[in-house]
């Protein structure tokens, strides 16, 4: 027993020893407050993009999953100045699979074929931002992006170029670096999926070129809205590029993230021979 | 309902309209969303689930009150949209009386999609429907 004592009173000694050097550590070293006061100056002129963001579609959205009339009114805009302009050749691409999509949907409308991504897998740039809630951690080296559907972007804010062709390959979110222009933060983002969504029927990918690239300009309107500014360009799939602006609202329903694809706890949708089918007991 | 609305547009917004909700775990091309079913029941299981929340209702056939009731299973969003809807991981318990209006399944098994849940004591829970659709 008094060994256990005397063993304990040690540690404890020996802990607050090492208490007590990391705090003049920290405290003393003339560079370390440097270093420190930059960062202070670094972080403060970045912009304020605390709290949780939503697509403003969403706002008033009913129990039962209904977009308001305002929501549909936006979304409609939205879908709009999206609509892509193919080069001929990825036209032909486009009215092939949305063929082959008809004719799947045809054959079965109660179980609607598979075909714009897989299921439980974090939607990929650029429709990031759309599904689920998401916020921001803005540090001078790096802004990023959280969803609470599990997308996370990186998006490089220190001066750094895209990794060199032979170093990059096509991803979910691809590589994102950025530069601020005062309180708007320009995103350049390459190396994405080479794909085009496509909402119609079921919704189904076009194939792009490995040129697609996107620049994003984002920014906060006011306290309670953000606007992403995204050019989407790839000079061999697209005649011109495409310009949507969309904005996204302040949650103030809600203060945390949850995660919600948690596809492995409860999954009664699950995909049967490229189909979707529902499990009702 | 998002399922109305047949655009060609670009993938941000489109997944937006593909999940209908936060979530976009499926499409939801499988439920019908012209119509609406009227289920008066008992509450057997509320399971707060992600990736979606399930109501398994035991719903007796008016006409033969005395024949087993049919068991449906009726689906809903992510817990954390429900959440933010006013719902909580217990607004439902098992034996609790509710009536639930969903948009049906196409293929003709007992289930769908909630469009809204009335309580035991007659009030809405969550948010209503919009009235402007």
């Amino acid at each position: 027993m008094i060994a256990n004592l005397t063993g304990r009173i040690v540690a404890h000694r020996a802990a607050s020893a090492i208490v007590v050097a990391l705090l003049a550590g920290c405290l003393c070293p003339a560079h370390a407050q440097t270093s420190s006061k930059k960062r202070v100056e670094a972080f403060a002129k970045l912009p304020d993009w605390s709290g949780i963001w939503e697509l403003d579609a969403f706002v008033g959205q009913s129990d039962g999953q209904q977009f308001s009339a305002e929501g549909q009114r936006k979304l409609k805009a939205y879908a709009e100045a999206g609509r892509p302009s193919f080069t001929p050749e990825y036209q032909a691409k486009y009215e092939q699979i949305k063929k082959s999509v008809e004719a799947a949907v045809a054959a079965d409308p109660a179980h609607p074929p598979v075909t714009h991504q897989p299921l439980c897998q974090a939607p990929p740039f650029p429709a990031t931002s759309s599904p689920g809630m998401f916020e921001w951690l803005v540090a001078p080296e790096e802004t990023t992006f959280i969803s609470t559907v599990g997308a996370v972007r990186h998006i490089y804010t220190d001066g750094r170029s895209h990794p060199p062709k032979d170093e990059l390959w096509p991803t979910l979110m691809g590589d994102s670096i950025g530069r601020w222009e005062g309180g708007t933060l320009v995103v350049d983002t390459v190396a994405t999926k080479q794909r085009l969504y496509m909402g119609e029927l079921s919704g189904f990918f076009v194939p792009m070129s490995d040129q697609l690239h996107f620049v994003e300009r984002i920014r906060m309107v006011n306290h309670n809205q953000m606007q992403i500014d995204t050019t989407t360009e790839d000079p061999v799939a697209l005649t011109k590029p495409i310009h949507v602006t969309i904005t996204y609202a302040r949650v103030t329903d809600f203060n945390r993230m949850i995660e919600e694809t948690d596809c492995e706890q409860n999954e009664r949708d699950p995909v049967v021979n490229g189909r979707f089918t529902t499990v009702t007991h | 309902m998002r399922t109305k609305i047949a655009l060609s547009f670009w993938i941000g917004i489109a997944a937006a309209l593909m999940a209908g909700t936060a979530s976009a775990h499926h499409s939801r091309a499988m439920f019908d969303s012209s119509k609406q079913v009227t289920l008066v029941g008992t509450v057997k299981e509320f399971q707060w689930t992600n990736p979606h929340c399930w109501i398994q209702v035991l719903v007796p056939d008016p006409a033969n009150p005395e024949a087993a009731p049919v068991e449906w299973g009726v689906e809903m969003g992510a817990p954390v949209e429900l959440m933010r809807k006013g719902w909580k991981p217990e607004s439902l318990n098992p034996g609790d009386k509710i009536t639930v209006v969903i948009n049906p399944l196409r293929d003709g098994q007992h289930g769908g999609l909630v469009v809204s849940v009335t309580g035991p004591d007659g009030k809405v829970l969550g948010r209503p429907a919009p009235v402007t659709r």
